[in-house]
């Protein structure tokens, strides 16, 4: 275990997650097609950054660097770590963001087809699920937890618990994100995506919910599962009322001309508060994994 | 090289992911507006005794003040249009400009339809210029496939975006001093959006037939359709507003050589009343709702 790995992996997720709110302004700003062409905007990789260009170019430059980042971490980890999984995990994450990469190229060059700018935003969400994992697996605690929490086999099984919380949350984000794809702010949002979005805030308050009122109720003294859970349950409260916030502004400002910082503002903080969300999540889910040790009652049949 | 446990995983994602990809997939709606029409009808031969359409579009109540576009994004704009007003409900004397009428179906006296007879596409463009960051025209009226020359008159980049439902989408960069560029759209569509998103106050709408008869209200919020033939005709005046326009129909009898009136009118009670599209928000809030302007 390095230190400076664990450091570098830190570094990367955090840069994921500044890419993702740079991703969520360019949807916000309508600015996806600010360029028709790609990679290079309007014939250079230098243009002068007016308008909405600002934001789709000052994507592409985030991204650039995120990528040189997870370069500079897939080798990094073939180098100074010495599980296998987790040097496999590198390379995953590289091709992650490559896929990425295309896979914003091939939006643009399409004249941003729902499914493929989905997809975009999909695979951001999983991209960051994987280096906020290695930032994870990269830790201290990780490698060397200071204890290994006992749980006995009654009730609900925290493990599965915390693993359909992050489905749903993925799910929840995936919906979201094809939510906001379907329509600028010019336009209504699609009814039956906007209801499945807000039926998957009820899901996830109640299965986040269950599981954070879990942890609490089994392991409250333990700060390993305790904190991320209590910062879950703080972001989830946060992001409710963002989103709450996000619609009103939206329809507030039906269609007026952009710009419109408020509405925009609110959007992208409940874009990146989702993922945090997320993040804390599969922050939880992997603590969980990695310490929860479950007993299990052996019954024995009693004597004729 | 993976656990059974890690392509469990893998898998799952990868189902999720493919999950998310078929449910933002889905039919793209039809349009059979601008004329409909057999595209292999006979051509259309003058008989010399068309009329016209002619009317006013008005709007009754307060109309909606236009608001200041903030162009700071782009000092380009700041500077040639410092002062840059929301077009979309051009009012004066309780006139409307900008509203597009056309025919949107009718049977000629002798029986046909108008969508099963041909007309020449003319071969002078129509001319959308970008100008002081914004559209001049802001509502034009075309032909199928008659060509736009689309211009860029200002000293920073356009994109030039037309979104159109039925035809393909077409976005292009357009910098300063560049050429003019052409384009065409081959399938009736009413109306197709156009816009910059360099510039996203920046809206324009191309209405787009297979005959002739359509025509776009002037300042004093009147229209004229020449050499309509005779016959009886439903005729829409369409008006940006809401998410996809705002229209009104009416039923109109043409004489020979003779014109005929259409006066419409739009406004406040009128706002979201006939239109054939959603204009509310998804999710009715107790929350007062701000007017389109």
């Amino acid at each position: 275990m390095s230190k400076g790995v664990h450091r570098f992996a830190l570094l990367v997720a955090c840069a994921t997650f500044f890419l993702i709110i740079a991703g969520a302004n360019v949807t916000s700003h309508d600015a996806g097609l600010a360029t028709s062409d790609w990679p290079r905007s309007n014939g250079t990789f230098f243009p002068k950054m007016v308008g909405n260009l600002f934001w789709e170019h000052g994507h592409r430059i985030v991204a650039t660097a995120v990528g040189v980042l997870t370069i500079g971490l897939a080798v990094y980890l073939q180098v100074r770590e010495r599980r296998p999984w987790v040097k496999r995990l590198g390379w995953i994450a590289l091709s992650g963001v490559v896929a990425q990469g295309l896979l914003g190229g091939l939006t643009v060059k399409l004249n941003l087809p729902l499914a493929v700018s989905a997809a975009h935003a999909t695979l951001a969400q999983l991209f960051f699920l994987i280096t906020v994992s290695l930032a994870v697996f990269t830790s201290r605690n990780w490698v060397t937890p200071d204890s290994s929490i006992s749980e006995n086999g009654a009730g609900v099984s925290l493990r599965t618990l915390c693993v359909v919380a992050l489905a749903v949350i993925f799910t929840q984000l995936v919906l979201g994100a094809t939510l906001r794809h379907s329509a600028t702010w010019d336009q209504d949002l699609p009814k039956g995506l906007l209801l499945a979005h807000v039926g998957g805030a009820i899901a996830v308050t109640l299965i986040l919910g269950a599981t954070v009122v879990t942890v609490w109720s089994r392991h409250r003294t333990e700060k390993y599962l305790a904190r991320p859970a209590a910062i879950a349950a703080t972001l989830l409260l946060v992001q409710l009322l963002l989103g709450l916030a996000a619609y009103i502004t939206r329809a507030a400002s039906p269609y007026d001309p952009q710009p419109l910082p408020l509405m925009v503002s609110v959007t992208v903080a409940h874009v990146a508060c989702g993922a945090l969300v997320f993040a804390t999540t599969i922050v939880l889910t992997l603590r969980v994994f990695r310490v929860l040790r479950v007993d299990r009652q052996e019954y024995v049949l009693a004597p004729a | 090289m993976f656990s059974k446990r890690a392509r469990m995983w893998l898998g799952l994602i990868g189902a999720l992911s493919l999950l998310s990809l078929a449910s933002s997939c889905g039919p793209k709606p039809a349009d059979d507006s601008g004329g409909g029409g057999d595209k292999n009808g006979k051509a259309y031969v003058s008989k010399g005794d068309e009329g016209s359409i002619t009317g006013k579009v008005s709007y009754t109540g307060a109309a909606p003040e236009a608001k200041k576009i903030d162009t700071s994004a782009d000092p380009a704009c700041t500077s040639k249009s410092p002062n840059l007003m929301t077009e979309d409900w051009a009012v004066k004397d309780g006139k409307l400009a900008n509203t597009y009428v056309y025919i949107k179906s009718g049977t000629l006296a002798d029986g046909s339809k108008v969508g099963d007879w041909t007309f020449e596409t003319p071969s002078t463009p129509a001319t959308l210029d970008q100008n002081g960051c914004h559209y001049k025209p802001h509502v034009l009226g075309v032909m199928v496939n008659q060509p736009i020359t689309i211009t860029n008159s200002d000293p920073t980049t356009h994109n030039i975006h037309f979104t159109p439902k039925n035809n393909p989408d077409w976005n292009q960069s357009q910098p300063n001093g560049a050429a003019s560029m052409t384009h065409k759209l081959a399938v009736a569509e009413v109306l197709v959006p156009v816009k910059c998103n360099q510039h996203p106050w920046m809206k324009s709408y191309v209405g787009v037939t297979k005959h002739p008869f359509f025509a776009v209200t002037g300042e004093d919020g009147s229209f004229t359709i020449k050499g309509v033939p005779p016959g009886k005709y439903t005729v829409v005046a369409w008006h940006e507003g809401g998410a996809n326009g705002t229209e009104k129909t009416m039923e109109v009898t043409v004489a020979a050589k003779a014109p005929a009136t259409a006066d419409f009118s739009f406004g406040a009670t009128a706002l979201g009343q006939p239109s054939s599209l959603q204009m509310l928000p998804a999710i009715e809030f107790p929350m007062p709702m701000q007017m389109k302007h």
